[in-house]
């Protein structure tokens, strides 16, 4: 890193990063980033880069040295004259783009696990998120042949009910997937129920899209509002059957 | 392009599995068969195969019976009724589009799929005999503009095919057409490829007209006692023909969510046809049912809405275009004879939140919010007594809707040939506190919603888009040559200073 001058680094160090973002999404990902997502990355990392290299007065002088020289030492005036003429004109070019009206849908970044409240209300109680449990997940060892019935009673209700959107396979690929945004969970994926405790899995069934915080954007989920169609008893047996149908363990309170 | 690729896929393993080397159910094990069958089919196709599982009632088509020995996409002669052990596999494999029928061979092995199909044919007895011969193809002829020409004569020819597809083939039924078991069924639109049970690759729609599809009144067209029997070669060309109509244009395609209106000069029309609209472009998108509130709607007919927008200084229009099979005019013989009863008018709306939002918040995108209102433009088609009429209602939630003056709004719809086209006009800028007031640039929120009369359509049985975007695109404005050419000047000033500072400094020395 000696020889490099400290200027040259910057440059280089938030080009890579640049082209790594671009790499990463648009090539491995498969996904191209919103360019409105992409600035916002970029200021950071821009200023954040700034921020390191100017810690100390040394090191801001070094950094500003290529620059200083090229406006005080007579013998690049050339190279001045250059980089004075070609400036003005990137930095008119790239505020004419930014001015000219970007037809690119506005970007909606949203939270899709959001922190749970500690108590909800819901079929009109208080429940304690912290403490919740699924009533019926003890009879897994207590009682094996009630609780296979208790999960065949989900799955009824999960066919009659979430398949439409969240797929018969549970992979979040129901019929009618396609026409929702955001599209429906996929509870086949790890990092889903597996991730979740019961709790959380009650809370969301039962509040819907409009329960969630804001920062997850209920105005556009379509989940419903179980609560006005099932009972408290038929939301903990889909709970068992989400697990059951994709072999996943709910997360418990002591991990 | 998701949606168009697995669909390309779907083809494309279709075509695969057609020359590889078939493999058949006699080497899959019943009895791994039954185990797979009760933990992943028994919600649908029932633990006794009798198509009466627990999720059957919301669904339409009904999930099969398969004690009853049909099945609907096979490939065996239409003389003979049991499938061939590949057809039974590449419905499990693949699935059928457009049904809850859905396709296993992400989460299944091909080992799993045959043993499914060799459980399945227990129920039926089919594990005991041999399946009848399967279609011939003879030679298969290629696409091309006389081959399809060609078929299109057929296809309209003494109204062979047009007599449930329609004659552009939007399935725009002119008779009530029952599956065998009594359920309603809907001739396909043979313009949306996506909803084909198989797939349209000429040789599956080959495979469909020769064998029919059994439980359904498609018939076939093998069948020498038919009077609208076809050749091999007449077949191939009408599959070509089928398979040329598929749309392109106005597919959906998941990454476009804005609809761009652009500006015009001339008043616009009132017309729905007017040439006006050929040069705007279209988006589409899909729709779903309202499953979602009370009074749940589980069997639309229709999966999609063709959107189109233009502004003038002084008002948009907003041209709506989906396809729908059946004409609903209450009161009307025609429209009663093939609807369901009640029958009653097909409608549409379209929903705009009432401020534009300048965060990320939005109405609930059901009928809003209580902190967010939104503006309804609702069309219908009105019936043999009263004329179609636009409403303007503003609601803050489900169920909460309420009747604005519509007096600055105007609907016109117009059906023709199985596709309704409705255009809302409305200015720009009105007086009222509750209606949205359109601006140039920015992006606005757009939803749909869509009631078929004919389906049992009405009230909260309909279907609904999520929100989309709508903008208007500026006219040309010199903001950005302007705010460049101010840059380009301040630059310059800077580095003028700059260089001033610097040489008075070493003058200074
Ligand atoms: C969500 C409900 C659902 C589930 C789960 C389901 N099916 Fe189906 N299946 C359907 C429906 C609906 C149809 C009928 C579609 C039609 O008539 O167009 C069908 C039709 C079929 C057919 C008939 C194809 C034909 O040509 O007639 C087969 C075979 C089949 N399913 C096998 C299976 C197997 C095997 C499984 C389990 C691995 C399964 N299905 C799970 C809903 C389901
Ligand atoms: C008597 C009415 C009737 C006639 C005549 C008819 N069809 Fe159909 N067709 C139907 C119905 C009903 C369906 C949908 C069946 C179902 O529910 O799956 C259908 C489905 C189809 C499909 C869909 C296949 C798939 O994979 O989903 C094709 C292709 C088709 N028809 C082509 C034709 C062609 C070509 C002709 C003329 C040669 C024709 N049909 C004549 C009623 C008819």
């Amino acid at each position: 890193m000696q020889k490099i001058p400290k200027l040259l680094q910057v440059v280089l160090i938030v080009v890579g990063v640049y082209f790594g973002f671009v790499l990463l999404f648009d090539f491995i990902l498969g996904q191209v980033i919103p360019s409105s997502l992409l600035n916002m990355y970029m200021f950071f990392i821009v200023a954040g880069v700034l921020a390191v290299y100017t810690a100390t007065e040394d090191g801001t002088r070094e950094l500003v040295a290529p620059i200083k020289s090229l406006v005080e030492d007579p013998s690049k005036k050339k190279t001045r004259n250059i980089v004075f003429a070609v400036t003005p004109v990137a930095v008119a070019l790239f505020v004419y783009l930014q001015l000219v009206p970007s037809l690119e849908a506005p970007l909606e970044l949203r939270s899709i696990h959001p922190a749970p409240p500690s108590t909800v209300k819901i079929y009109g109680k208080r429940f304690d998120l912290r403490t919740l449990v699924n009533p019926y997940r003890k009879l897994e060892e207590e009682d094996p042949e009630e609780f296979r019935a208790m999960v065949e009673a989900g799955a009824s209700i999960y066919i009659q009910n979430c398949h439409f959107c969240h797929g018969d396979k549970l992979d979040g690929q129901g019929p009618y997937a396609a026409g929702l945004n955001p599209v429906p969970l996929n509870f086949q994926d790890v990092g889903t129920i597996a991730q979740l405790q019961e709790s959380f899995l009650f809370w969301r069934i039962a509040t819907g899209g409009p329960g969630l915080p804001d920062e997850a954007a209920p105005w556009i989920s379509s989940m419903p509002v179980w609560q006005e169609f099932l009972t408290e008893e038929e939301i903990w047996q889909v709970i068992l059957y989400l697990y059951d149908y994709t072999g996943r363990r709910p997360r418990s309170w002591e991990e | 392009m998701r949606l168009v690729s697995k669909w390309l896929r779907i083809v494309g393993l279709g075509c695969l599995l057609m020359g590889a080397p078939s493999g058949y159910a006699a080497d899959g094990s019943p009895e791994n068969g039954e185990e797979i069958y009760l933990k992943r089919c028994v919600g649908c196709h029932g633990v006794d195969g009798d198509g009466l599982g627990p999720g059957a009632e919301r669904l339409l088509p009904p999930p099969r019976d398969f004690t009853s020995g049909m099945f609907k996409i096979m490939s065996t002669a239409f003389d003979g009724y049991i499938p061939q052990d590949q057809d039974i596999f590449k419905m499990i494999k693949l699935g059928m589009p457009g049904t809850a029928m859905p396709g296993w061979q992400d989460i299944l092995s091909e080992q799993e799929m045959w043993d499914l199909v060799a459980y399945i044919k227990v129920f039926p007895g089919y594990d005991e005999e041999e399946p009848g011969a399967a279609v011939e193809y003879v030679e298969q002829v290629p696409s091309s503009e006389d081959s399809i020409a060609k078929g299109k004569e057929l296809f309209l020819e003494d109204d062979r095919c047009s007599e449930c597809h329609g004659e552009d083939g939007k399935g725009n039924a002119i008779k009530r057409l029952l599956g065998d078991n009594g359920e309603r069924t809907w001739p396909r639109n043979l313009t949306k490829p996506w909803t084909f049970r198989h797939s349209n690759n000429p040789k599956d729609i080959f495979t469909r007209i020769s064998v029919g599809i059994p439980g359904t009144q498609m018939p076939s067209f093998a069948d020498p006692a038919s009077k609208k029997v076809l050749t091999p070669e007449e077949r191939w060309h009408v599959a070509n023909y089928v398979q040329s109509l598929a749309k392109t244009s106005e597919a959906v395609n998941p990454e476009n969510t804005v609809i761009k209106a652009a500006r015009v000069d001339q008043a616009i029309p009132d017309d729905p046809y007017d040439e006006i609209w050929t040069d705007a472009l279209p988006s589409t998108f899909f729709m779903v049912p309202q499953i979602i509130a009370e009074n749940r709607h589980f069997t639309p007919s229709n999966d999609t809405i063709t959107v189109r927008s233009i502004y003038t200084p002084t008002e948009i229009g907003i041209l709506l275009e989906w396809d729908d099979r059946t004409f609903s005019q209450p009161g009307d013989e025609d429209s009663e004879k093939i609807g369901d009863s009640p029958l009653y008018e097909d409608k549409v709306a379209v929903q705009l939140p009432v401020t534009i939002p300048t965060g990320m918040e939005k109405p609930y995108f059901v009928m809003g919010d209580r902190d967010n209102a939104v503006n309804l433009w609702r069309w219908r088609g009105g019936t043999t007594s009263e004329p179609e009429a636009v409403s303007q209602i503003s609601a803050t939630g489900v169920g909460t809707g309420v009747e604005l003056d519509a007096e600055g709004l105007m609907g016109r719809g117009v059906y023709k040939s199985g596709t309704w086209r409705v255009l809302f006009k409305r200015s720009l800028i009105t007086e009222s506190e509750d209606e949205l007031q359109f601006r140039e640039g920015v992006f606005i929120p757009i939803a749909f919603f869509a009631w078929d009369g004919s389906n049992g359509e009405s009230g909260t049985k309909h279907i609904l888009s999520t929100w989309y975007w709508l903008v208007l695109e500026s006219s040309s404005s010199s903001v950005p040559f302007l705010g460049s050419l101010l840059a380009l000047i301040l630059v310059l000033g800077l580095e003028f200073l700059w260089v001033r500072s610097s040489s008075l400094q070493e003058e200074n020395h």
